[in-house]
């Protein structure tokens, strides 16, 4: 290799170098100003009201919060995923067999969320309960339980 | 009157169109049309080759822009007013359900043509050499095809768009590695909310129908510069026929080509002269005798198309409503909620396995559509000589339509199998 070619095989390195490396942290720029740094989505923990709002029995379906509130007699309070594991349909509860139906692809979870029939790759999520400072309960869809967890109030 | 010729001479710059000389003018010194070569092969041209499909699609899209861009002036792509705008398109605005229903029906009429085009491209083998690349390209139209269907089934807002998003979108969660970012990151959210609206939008009025454009300017100027379209069936030389004959550049083994005096009446252009064989299909001199001047043979071809493509989206909005439902409620999923019904074959899959069905299917039947004119190098173009290929194609073209009427018609509450001309009375709730 000669003077020449040296030159001309490094300035082409570092003039090609340069212009990759600057399109692609531009392009690398666009994706990440594509992210979202703050969602406006109703927060992930949240008070649902006092525990005497609860029926025993069957199950509280909250609409907004996509969760099933469960008051068992000897157990306590649970709350219970409602967003089907497989593609995110709204699951229903049957009073008949105690389990979860989902509309889109007929999953069915058991009494404990626990995917028992149809496409459903993992169980429900189960939610921490806790018991607030001013008596209500707060459900926190970022602290996943195991489907035993009971709040007992 | 001398002041009106002259500024129309000034527009037109071309002999009259009773010459030859003003035929190939007007198509190649007009920027709009000389995307056409001056003259076609007859023959290429027929209705039964082609079934006119690429065009149909093509005169499809611009009936989606035209009236796209019209329904843009009355939609605000945030969640309540959405569906007011849906809801003003359907009862207050002149001709808004008919505006809606063409761009309704002409996007599902260009997810069918599309795949009938390609259907054809493939019985005809005319992704073959020299047309290989076009293929990749048709492929990539065909999914932006499918994206921008999808990105504009969400716009309207109610159940059935939100519903059918939510399931879309979760299919693309179970990408490996990627999926649970992809999913945010095409969202904006958690879930489908008013961020995912606003994407969903911008990407269906700006960057895919962007992208549409360069790829099909890419895939017409590769049908030019690979030989325009392709032969015939029927019109295939024999199988031992004599070799092709470069025009300019006889092949040793073949007799010279008589060298032809120069024409007095015709005027040559010479670009440049270069060594080596052109890349493009040369013509027999059987094929030279079967052009035709393409004003008016193509053009008048191709205006038919355009007109039947109108009335036949026209005739469909007339007398079939674009449907819409309540306004999009995230706690209530209908039963059975069903993605848009070209991917309801998808959506078959993912109820057997999401994983399998959702991801690695999909992905397998696209990188095997896109390596298609690289796995079948058998030259020949005769459909006696491709039984295989011409097999294994109609086993994925039915296997899909299959997936896609069972998804449609024999999916009931819970995704239960029920036939279509069972009715469930109330059904799971």
């Amino acid at each position: 290799m000669n003077r020449r070619s040296f030159f001309k095989l490094s300035w082409g390195t570092v003039g090609v170098g340069a212009l990759v490396s600057a399109l692609g942290v531009s392009f690398a720029a666009i994706l990440r100003f594509l992210k979202p740094n703050v969602f406006y989505e109703p927060p992930q923990a949240f008070k649902i009201g006092t525990p005497g709002d609860f029926p025993f029995g069957a199950p509280t379906f909250l609409v907004e919060e996509k969760i099933f509130i469960f008051r068992d007699r000897e157990k306590g309070f649970s709350a219970a995923s409602a967003v089907c594991t497989h593609l995110g349909c709204t699951v229903a509860h049957f009073q008949s067999d105690q389990k979860f139906h989902c509309p889109c692809h007929g999953s069915v979870f058991g009494a404990d969320g626990a995917a028992q029939h149809g496409p459903a790759p993992r169980a429900l999520d189960w939610f921490e309960v806790t018991l607030a400072r001013d008596g209500q309960l707060r459900v926190d869809k970022d602290k996943v339980v195991p489907s035993s967890y009971r709040l007992m109030v | 009157m001398n002041l009106f010729r002259e500024i129309w001479q000034s527009i037109v710059r071309r002999d009259p169109l009773s010459t030859d000389k003003g035929k190939s003018e007007l198509v190649f010194l007009n920027v709009w049309l000389h995307i056409h070569p001056a003259k076609v092969k007859k023959e290429n041209m027929k209705f039964r080759h082609s079934f006119y499909l690429g065009f149909i699609t093509f005169f499809l899209f611009l009936i989606l822009v035209t009236t796209g861009i019209v329904l843009m002036v009355y939609y605000r792509p945030f969640p309540p007013q959405a569906y007011q705008d849906m809801k003003d398109l359907e009862f207050v605005v002149f001709m808004g359900p008919f505006l809606r229903g063409m761009h309704r029906w002409a996007a599902h009429g260009m997810v069918v043509c599309v795949f009938l085009h390609m259907c054809r491209v493939f019985y005809t083998g005319s992704y073959k050499k020299p047309r290989q690349f076009n293929w990749v390209v048709g492929v990539f139209l065909f999914l932006l095809t499918l994206g921008l269907s999808f990105t504009g089934y969400l716009l309207p807002w109610d159940q059935l768009a939100y519903w059918a998003i939510t399931v879309g979108s979760n299919i693309g969660s179970y990408a490996p590695l990627v999926g649970g970012q992809l999913r945010e990151w095409l969202l904006g959210g958690h879930s489908v909310g008013e961020a995912a609206l606003v994407r969903f939008y911008v990407l269906h009025v700006a960057v895919l129908p962007a992208a549409m454009i360069l790829f099909t300017i890419v895939h017409f100027w590769r049908v030019r510069k690979d030989g325009g379209l392709s032969r015939p069936i029927w019109k295939l030389a024999p199988p031992k026929a004599a070799p092709l004959v470069t025009i300019g550049a006889p092949a040793a083994s073949a007799a010279p080509l008589k060298a032809s005096a120069a024409s007095s009446t015709k005027t040559y252009g010479l670009m440049e002269v270069v060594t080596g064989k052109p890349i493009f299909e040369t013509i027999t001199p059987e094929e030279e005798e079967d052009t035709v001047f393409s004003y008016p043979y193509a053009f008048v071809r191709e205006a038919v198309a355009l007109m039947v493509t109108v009335t036949g989206i026209m005739m469909m909005s007339l007398f079939f409503h674009a449907p819409l439902e309540e306004l999009a409620n995230p706690a209530k999923t209908p039963n059975p909620a069903k993605a848009p019904w070209y991917f309801l074959g998808l959506q078959e899959l993912v109820s057997h396995s999401a994983m399998l069905g959702g991801v690695v299917a999909p992905a397998l039947m696209v990188l095997a559509l896109l390596a298609i004119p690289y796995i079948d190098r058998n030259p020949s173009r005769r459909p006696s000589d491709r039984k295989w290929a011409i097999w294994l194609f109609t086993l994925f073209v039915v296997i899909n339509l299959v997936l896609i009427v069972v998804g449609t018609f024999f999916r009931g509450p819970g995704w239960a199998l029920v036939p279509p001309w069972v009715h469930v009375v109330g059904g799971a709730e």
